[in-house]
């Protein structure tokens, strides 16, 4: 690995955290509902910021250079995996009372169809057609780039659908998350039910909202990461099947009755 | 060949370590911040050896995975098998589960996220590629996902009786 501009990155990533972390937790209160950010939001907004074509001048360009992105990109997988290895010891202690209440984390794997559900009304009346069939199967992961690619490839409407999903989950999945985790626990609904929401199949989607119930309710701390990485374990488990059986022919289904008469 | 896969694998751990340093360093200044947050102790040292030895193990069974001719498998994500391996070894012995806890979790979410934020530094233009429906779509569709699991997770816990 010969790369000069290497050890800027690493004193550019220690300076983020620390202004990320010295920021700290910050609660802004929207009406009777307060939304908590975390130092990740800051640390994610600062570095994107930065990150824009017209920062990338003078000594910046040594910090953002083509090999110390490509770096962070290709092994940004490796830096997450202590975090996926955190998620063991979470589980581990309170695997009895999940597997107790098993059938509901089974069940509400269904609830991931809400991206269909939610999203294809949407799409539709905004005018989109076959796109919306990529952006609305999931939410635009790898195994949903991975379906619509064999299916359609990503050179048709669908894999463009899919593909400007997946590029608007990569920029804005997390921030996207960590607001709207504490939006719905204002709402009423309980810390337990977010938290086994929160596998939605990505890690850092999944970390951004059980990290944000986290901040809300410190002391169901445990309960949080243990319910937010079982389902996130099983979603990575049933994910594909969710995606090809149910999610797939309910999309079928939806899609001719609202362009009904149309094609 | 050999010396190649030596290679990869002390690339693989070297990359860890670094990931593990920026945890300990961002426990370090989140405690210096707030001195309530949890300290580093010598603990957190085994916890974050812990962390570093589940990765590595997840990692070379993800790769013996490759081998196998079951597609499922080898297209199981590296990070579900991180957590298997480390849930199953924190089932086993209980000496694990007291070291990791003695990581402050959301220090190892910054750097994770700093990361990202940097990786997706020449994407941003890949935005103009797609429209403002999608976006709004997108809105819908992780909207979506998120409250309709949480609404049967909800009816489901009731049930339950939680």
């Amino acid at each position: 690995m010969k790369n000069k501009n290497f050890i800027f990155l690493i004193i550019f990533v220690l300076i983020i955290i620390t202004v990320a972390e010295m920021i700290g937790f910050q609660s802004i209160p929207i009406g009777s509902i307060s939304i908590g950010l975390l130092p990740l939001v800051f640390a994610i907004v600062i570095t994107m910021i930065l990150g824009l074509q017209l920062f990338r001048k003078g000594f910046w360009r040594h910090v953002y250079s083509k090999a110390n992105i490509d770096f962070a990109g290709k092994y940004l997988i490796f830096i997450m995996l202590p975090l996926m290895a955190r998620y063991g010891a979470d589980v581990a202690p309170q695997i009895r009372e999940i597997l107790q209440v098993g059938w509901v984390f089974l069940f509400q794997e269904i609830g991931n169809l809400g991206t269909v559900v939610f999203g294809l009304p949407i799409a539709i009346l905004l005018g989109l057609r076959r796109e919306a069939i990529g952006a609305t199967l999931g939410i635009g992961r790898e195994g949903e780039l991975a379906y619509i690619s064999e299916k359609y490839t990503l050179n048709s409407s669908e894999g463009r659908g899919v593909l400007s999903l997946y590029i608007i989950g990569t920029l804005f999945g997390t921030i996207f998350f960590s607001i709207l985790a504490p939006i719905l626990l204002g709402f009423g609904f309980p810390v337990e039910a977010l938290a086994m929401a929160s596998g939605v199949g990505s890690g850092s989607m999944m970390s951004a909202s059980s990290a944000s119930l986290v901040a809300q309710v410190p002391d169901m701390e445990s309960t949080i990461l243990a319910y937010a990485s079982a389902s996130q374990l099983l979603t990575s488990f049933l994910g594909t099947f969710t995606m090809v059986f149910l999610a797939a022919p309910l999309q079928k289904f939806m899609y001719k009755l609202l362009v009904r008469g149309e094609e | 060949m050999a010396n190649m896969l030596t290679n990869k694998y002390i690339k693989y751990g070297l990359i860890l370590l670094l990931s593990v340093s920026l945890i300990v360093f961002t426990q370090e200044i989140k405690h210096i911040k707030n001195p309530d947050s949890m300290p580093v102790t010598s603990m957190t040292f085994l916890g974050l050896s812990t962390l570093w030895l589940f990765s590595m193990i997840g990692i070379g069974i993800s790769d013996l995975m490759q081998k196998t001719p079951v597609k499922f498998m080898r297209e199981f994500p590296v990070l579900g098998w991180v957590s298997i391996t480390s849930l199953v070894l924190c089932l086993l012995f209980d000496f694990f589960i007291t070291a990791i806890q003695a990581v402050d979790f959301l220090s190892i979410t910054t750097p994770i996220l700093t990361f990202a934020g940097i990786s997706v530094a020449n994407r941003l233009v890949d935005l103009r590629k797609t429209s403002w429906k999608i976006a709004i779509v997108g809105m819908f569709v992780f909207t979506g996902t998120y409250l309709g699991s949480t609404l049967i997770a909800s009816l489901g816990l009731y049930l339950a009786g939680n």
